[in-house]
């Protein structure tokens, strides 16, 4: 092939890449722009919908605004303060004791091989896959038995089912691409199990760890099944209340709460990515 | 096992390391057997072997990190084949620097002390005198990503020696450096070694290095302890055919063993006393122990054609082509690298009888 037949096949190479080039792009922003609307935009129906006195369709936007959305913030007194309460402190103990529950799960079945390994995360799994509602059922009978039925405590317990199954399954995958072999030598190096597990272990898996507690907290926070049946309506948490605006008409009430219930999980995950700082999972 | 009367540790210096028998299972496999040897304080002990041996078992076996199924391990006089780790006096290091991430290289280095409750006052002053001593005093406040491979090398071996264990373990030490790197490191071992007269046990299955950081060798194959001699014996006199072509031994000569059990081969008159019973038996020798000569001389045993020349980094080599009445047969040999001869040239060989071992050909 002579030079000129190279130099003429060039533009065409160079015109068809940017095509492609060209198609990539626009797929690109099509998809980010369609992953913001989603993102952003039950939001923002949510500000306006709770920041609305009246809103009838086919009106694009509310026809009257209003505070009263929010006025629940205010007036409903110690319900709503009692609700956010027991949502917080039922996410943080989920969070910390699911956490303590799952992390030595996760170890022992990354330890497993072949078909023991699947097996058990099955195992581990399997009340994550269960409908909330058969779930809660099963848990209230037993919670009932132990004498815990329509109590924070026995809440808790129900709360901790599901978060352990997550985050076993989470501590597995952390575990499997876990360096050991940085254990066995601190081992020899004098440390107790004890020890490495404090100044070795958790201190390498900070990050993961702390994302692992925040996300317990996000898994107590959005349960309602798992609270209504447990609790029995005694235990009033944020998702409770929510439902009960919503099942009461109050649309602009409902809303508001949602986006109330949006906040303290995006704390939660800054609040992990901020205490993690840099962490790796094998040793350098 | 032979072991040419070097089985025993250094007459007069304590044992540091004694195993008697020991074996121990690598998952579902037979990982050692009834492996015995010492190792004196202050004294390097290598193990060499090809790759699935049980050299990294016997480590771990040693370090306590897998149960021993039989046999004893004795540490510092003291029988610890039942402690954990921690109690055995015997660190543990992988061939790749295994650093904490979250600590600097002071802390990396003093964790063993930590650990113990030694005193912040003792613990500055032993960490810095470490890393002085591996030259790596300017570094204590970097964390470990901000150093070499070397420079990480270093800190493991330091944090290693700060613990003050009755014997250190090292695994494949040198297996992930490049040449320069691997040069440096060793030096840095070895120096520690001398200083600190630390009683080392290193696993290896490059027999430079071994030869190199060996005071005595053994040799580890499938699970069992074969040999166990000072280099210079092991490589001039492996105690079976199998470990001579672990070696890399190249020259290997059939014939047979006969009469006043005297080895002749197809080399001509070539009678070499042979501890092995008569029958097929095989010579083998390393270049060195060939001489190449003009081929009228008379001391000649034989004569042949150049037909290669291999240059290695330590030694300079030429095959040689010899027809025998029973055949062709290639022999390897040491020559000046300054004065190679040519390809196709005829030469004279001579044999070194005392460097040469015989072994039936089972």
């Amino acid at each position: 092939m002579d030079a000129a037949a190279c130099g003429a096949l060039r533009p065409v190479n160079s015109r068809a890449k940017s095509r492609f080039a060209d198609v990539d792009a626009v797929a690109r922003y099509f998809g980010l722009t369609a992953l913001t609307i989603s993102a952003i935009g039950p939001l923002v129906l949510l500000v306006l919908w709770s920041a609305s006195g009246e809103w009838f369709f086919p009106a694009l936007m509310p026809q009257r605004w209003s505070p009263d959305g929010w006025g629940w913030l205010f007036q409903s007194g110690d319900r709503v303060a009692v609700a956010v309460r027991n949502s917080v402190l039922l996410g943080i103990a989920d969070g910390f004791i699911g956490c303590a529950i799952a992390f030595p799960i996760g170890r022992a079945i990354s330890r497993l091989t072949g078909w023991r390994r699947y097996m058990a995360a099955a195992a581990v799994f399997s009340p994550v896959a269960a409908p909330p509602i058969a779930l809660g059922i099963g848990i209230q009978y037993f919670l009932l038995r132990i004498g815990v039925g329509g109590t924070a405590v026995g809440v808790l317990l129900a709360h901790l089912v599901p978060t352990v199954g997550y985050l076993s399954l989470y501590f597995l995958s952390v575990f499997v691409v876990f360096d050991s072999k940085i254990e066995d030598e601190a081992r020899t190096l004098g440390a107790t199990s004890r020890q490495v597990l404090f100044y070795v272990t958790l201190p390498m898996m900070r990050r993961q760890v702390t994302e692992a507690v925040a996300i317990g907290f996000l898994i107590s926070w959005a349960q309602y099944a798992l609270t209504l049946t447990v609790g029995g309506g005694t235990v009033h948490t944020l998702p409770l209340e929510v439902f009960s605006y919503m099942r009461a008409g109050s649309g602009n009430f409902a809303a508001s709460a949602a986006l109330v219930m949006i906040v303290p999980p995006i704390l939660a995950l800054a609040a992990a990515r901020y205490a993690a700082g840099r962490t790796v999972v094998s040793p350098v | 096992m032979r072991h040419d009367g070097t089985s025993e540790t250094v007459p007069g210096r304590p044992t540091a390391l004694r195993l008697r028998d020991v074996s121990a299972d690598f998952g579902d496999e037979a990982g050692l057997r009834d492996v015995s040897f010492d190792v004196a304080n202050a004294e390097r002990f290598v193990i060499v072997g090809p790759s699935g041996a049980g050299k990294t078992t016997l480590l771990r076996a040693i370090a306590g990190l897998i149960p021993v199924t039989r046999g004893t391990v004795e540490i510092a006089g003291h029988d610890r084949t039942h402690l954990v780790p921690e109690r055995r006096d015997a660190v543990y290091l992988h061939q790749t620097p295994l650093l904490f991430p979250h600590l600097d290289v002071f802390e990396n280095v003093a964790f063993p002390l930590r650990v113990r409750g030694v005193a912040a006052a003792e613990i500055r002053s032993r960490v810095a005198s470490v890393l002085d001593s591996v030259q790596l005093g300017a570094f204590a406040t970097r964390p470990p990503h901000a150093l070499s491979g070397g420079q990480r090398h270093r800190v493991a071996l330091a944090r290693a020696i700060v613990a003050r264990p009755a014997v250190l373990l090292l695994d494949e030490p040198l297996s992930s450096l490049d040449p320069s790197l691997r040069v440096d490191v060793r030096e840095v071992i070895l120096g520690a070694a001398r200083e600190y007269r630390l009683a080392l046990v290193i696993v290896t299955h490059d027999l430079d290095d071994a030869a190199l950081m060996g005071d005595r060798i053994g040799v580890l194959l499938e699970g069992r302890l074969k040999q166990v001699a000072t280099p210079a014996t092991l490589f001039a006199h492996p105690a079976s055919l199998s470990i001579a072509r672990l070696l890399a031994i190249p020259n290997e000569v059939r014939g047979v063993i006969e009469g006043e059990r005297a080895f002749s081969s197809p080399l001509n008159e070539m009678p070499l006393i042979s501890n092995s019973q008569n029958g097929s038996a095989i010579m083998v020798f390393r270049p060195d122990a060939v001489q190449i000569m003009p081929e009228s001389a008379d001391t000649a045993q034989c004569t042949g054609e150049i037909v290669e020349i291999r240059h290695r980094p330590q030694q300079t080599t030429v095959r040689v082509r010899v027809a025998t009445r029973l055949g062709t047969i290639m022999i390897e040999a040491a020559i000046d690298a300054m004065s190679v001869p040519a390809i196709g040239t005829i030469v004279g060989l001579s044999i070194d009888a005392r460097r040469v071992s015989v072994f039936a050909d089972s």
